[in-house]
């Protein structure tokens, strides 16, 4: 083990963590609006919302996450979106892919909730927006935390293939800097690391919050 | 959309269809195998072994699959561990897999009910007859799903190992939009194979439940 090139090389991949930071907050935003809207489009009344949500769950389930990133960049930023930089492009692909997954999570966890307390607040004369936010949302949200944040460790992984498309994350410098050192065990043991206290960190927060959500009666 | 085109240039990314399969069996073949390990090691009576396959699940679990497969390829080697580029993409994907099925496989043996253990120990069965006749085709019910979950997730991993050029029908689909500089029909010809393999596992799945369904 050389230490010494640990040392020079922690610092450059701390900087390329952050671009993985921000590919993976934005694939985490993108990724619950596009779970919540496609999770309310399969609730809806209206047919053809909910056939367009099942196929969109269908499709991109199926999809590799690699596959969707390379539709939002070859495809998306380069002949629809044009001004999509390739962050964006990659942060879409991420998003879309991950959200398939999230809107199941947040439908499973809106029937999960007692159809009691759907007839109860219906009773009690709430609008049906004050009811999804006051009465089914606070309920439903206990249920969705260990799958969301389950998808949520996923998402950070994923953020990896964006060196598919030439984005210089964790994953790509340190395959470009095990090229150019010629110690790849150094670089990607350190690599290695720095990915695990991400995902154990996500995974404290997983414990924590079901700790704290934990039904008091 | 054009669809000569997609005709024209499908047999080039059929011919990365076998690869993308063997990618997906051999690994979860192995994957399962190696799984199957961690779960006994996991339910051993010797703390060591415990603690060792939760500190490999752990691992496993915690970085992503790229980097596993760049292990696989770059650190490898430095230790002396030279594989041609196929075994070694299967080596990585198993690896990672692996971690996944064993939990899986640990779940479904400790998920059969207390009762049973106890009442095939009064009937006198002897230990490998009891896992064989009365543990294991119950926890294989209970397996099916999650393992079969894993497979599909497994699948579509396979596409990364186009990252390492292994010509599978991502990195054939990619060659296309180089060169031919078209994205759209490359793209939605291996989804549309992606798809069909994913349909595939999901009818064997199906199989699979309706096999050891409970019949009462």
């Amino acid at each position: 083990m050389d230490w010494g090139l640990i040392a020079d090389i922690f610092p450059l991949l701390m900087e390329a963590t952050q671009l993985t930071l921000q590919l993976f907050a934005g694939g985490l935003v993108v990724s619950t609006l596009v779970g919540l809207l496609i999770a309310l489009m399969r609730q809806s009344r209206f047919r053809p919302l909910r056939w367009f949500a099942a196929v969109y769950i269908w499709f991109f389930r199926a999809m590799p996450t690699l596959v969707i990133i390379f539709l939002a960049f070859f495809v998306v930023a380069r002949d629809w979106l044009t001004f999509l930089s390739p962050l964006q492009a990659a942060i879409l692909g991420l998003g879309a892919g991950a959200g398939a997954y999230k809107a199941e999570i947040i439908r499973s966890g809106i029937l999960s909730v007692d159809p009691g307390q759907w007839e109860a607040s219906e009773a009690l004369g709430m609008t049906p927006a004050h009811r999804m936010r006051r009465i089914i949302l606070p309920q439903a949200v206990r249920v969705m935390i260990p799958p969301y944040l389950s998808n949520t460790v996923l998402v950070l992984q994923a953020t990896s293939l964006a060196t598919a498309i030439g984005l210089v994350e964790l994953t790509g410098l340190s395959r470009q800097l095990s090229n150019s050192t010629f110690k790849p065990i150094e670089v990607m043991l350190t690599a290695a690391v720095i990915y695990l206290v991400m995902s154990s960190a996500i995974v404290l927060a997983q414990m924590y919050l079901e700790r704290r959500l934990v039904l008091k009666v | 959309m054009d669809f000569e085109f997609i005709i024209e240039e499908f047999p080039g990314i059929w011919e990365g269809v076998p690869v993308t399969i063997g990618l997906f069996a051999w690994s979860l073949l192995y994957g399962t195998l190696g799984g199957l390990v961690l779960a006994l090691m996991r339910l051993s009576r010797f703390q060591p072994l415990r603690a060792l396959s939760a500190g490999i699940t752990w691992v496993g679990r915690g970085i992503p699959p790229l980097i596993i497969l760049f292990i696989t390829f770059f650190v490898f080697p430095e230790l002396g561990l030279t594989l041609e580029r196929f075994p070694t993409a299967v080596l990585g994907l198993s690896l990672w897999t692996a971690v996944y099925q064993g939990e899986v496989i640990r779940s479904g043996i400790i998920g059969v009910d207390q009762g049973q253990w106890e009442a095939a120990e009064a009937l006198g069965m002897s230990g490998r007859h009891y896992m064989r006749r009365i543990i294991l085709p119950q926890g294989f019910r209970i397996m099916i799903p999650p393992y079969f979950g894993n497979a599909m997730t497994l699948l579509k991993q396979t596409s990364i190992a186009s990252i390492v050029t292994i010509t599978e029908i991502t990195l054939l689909a990619q060659r296309v939009i180089s060169f031919k500089f078209v994205s759209l029909e490359p793209l939605l010809t291996i989804a549309f194979i992606y798809l069909v393999l994913n349909t595939i596992l999901q009818f064997a799945q199906m199989g699979f439940e309706r096999t050891f369904r409970l019949r009462v």
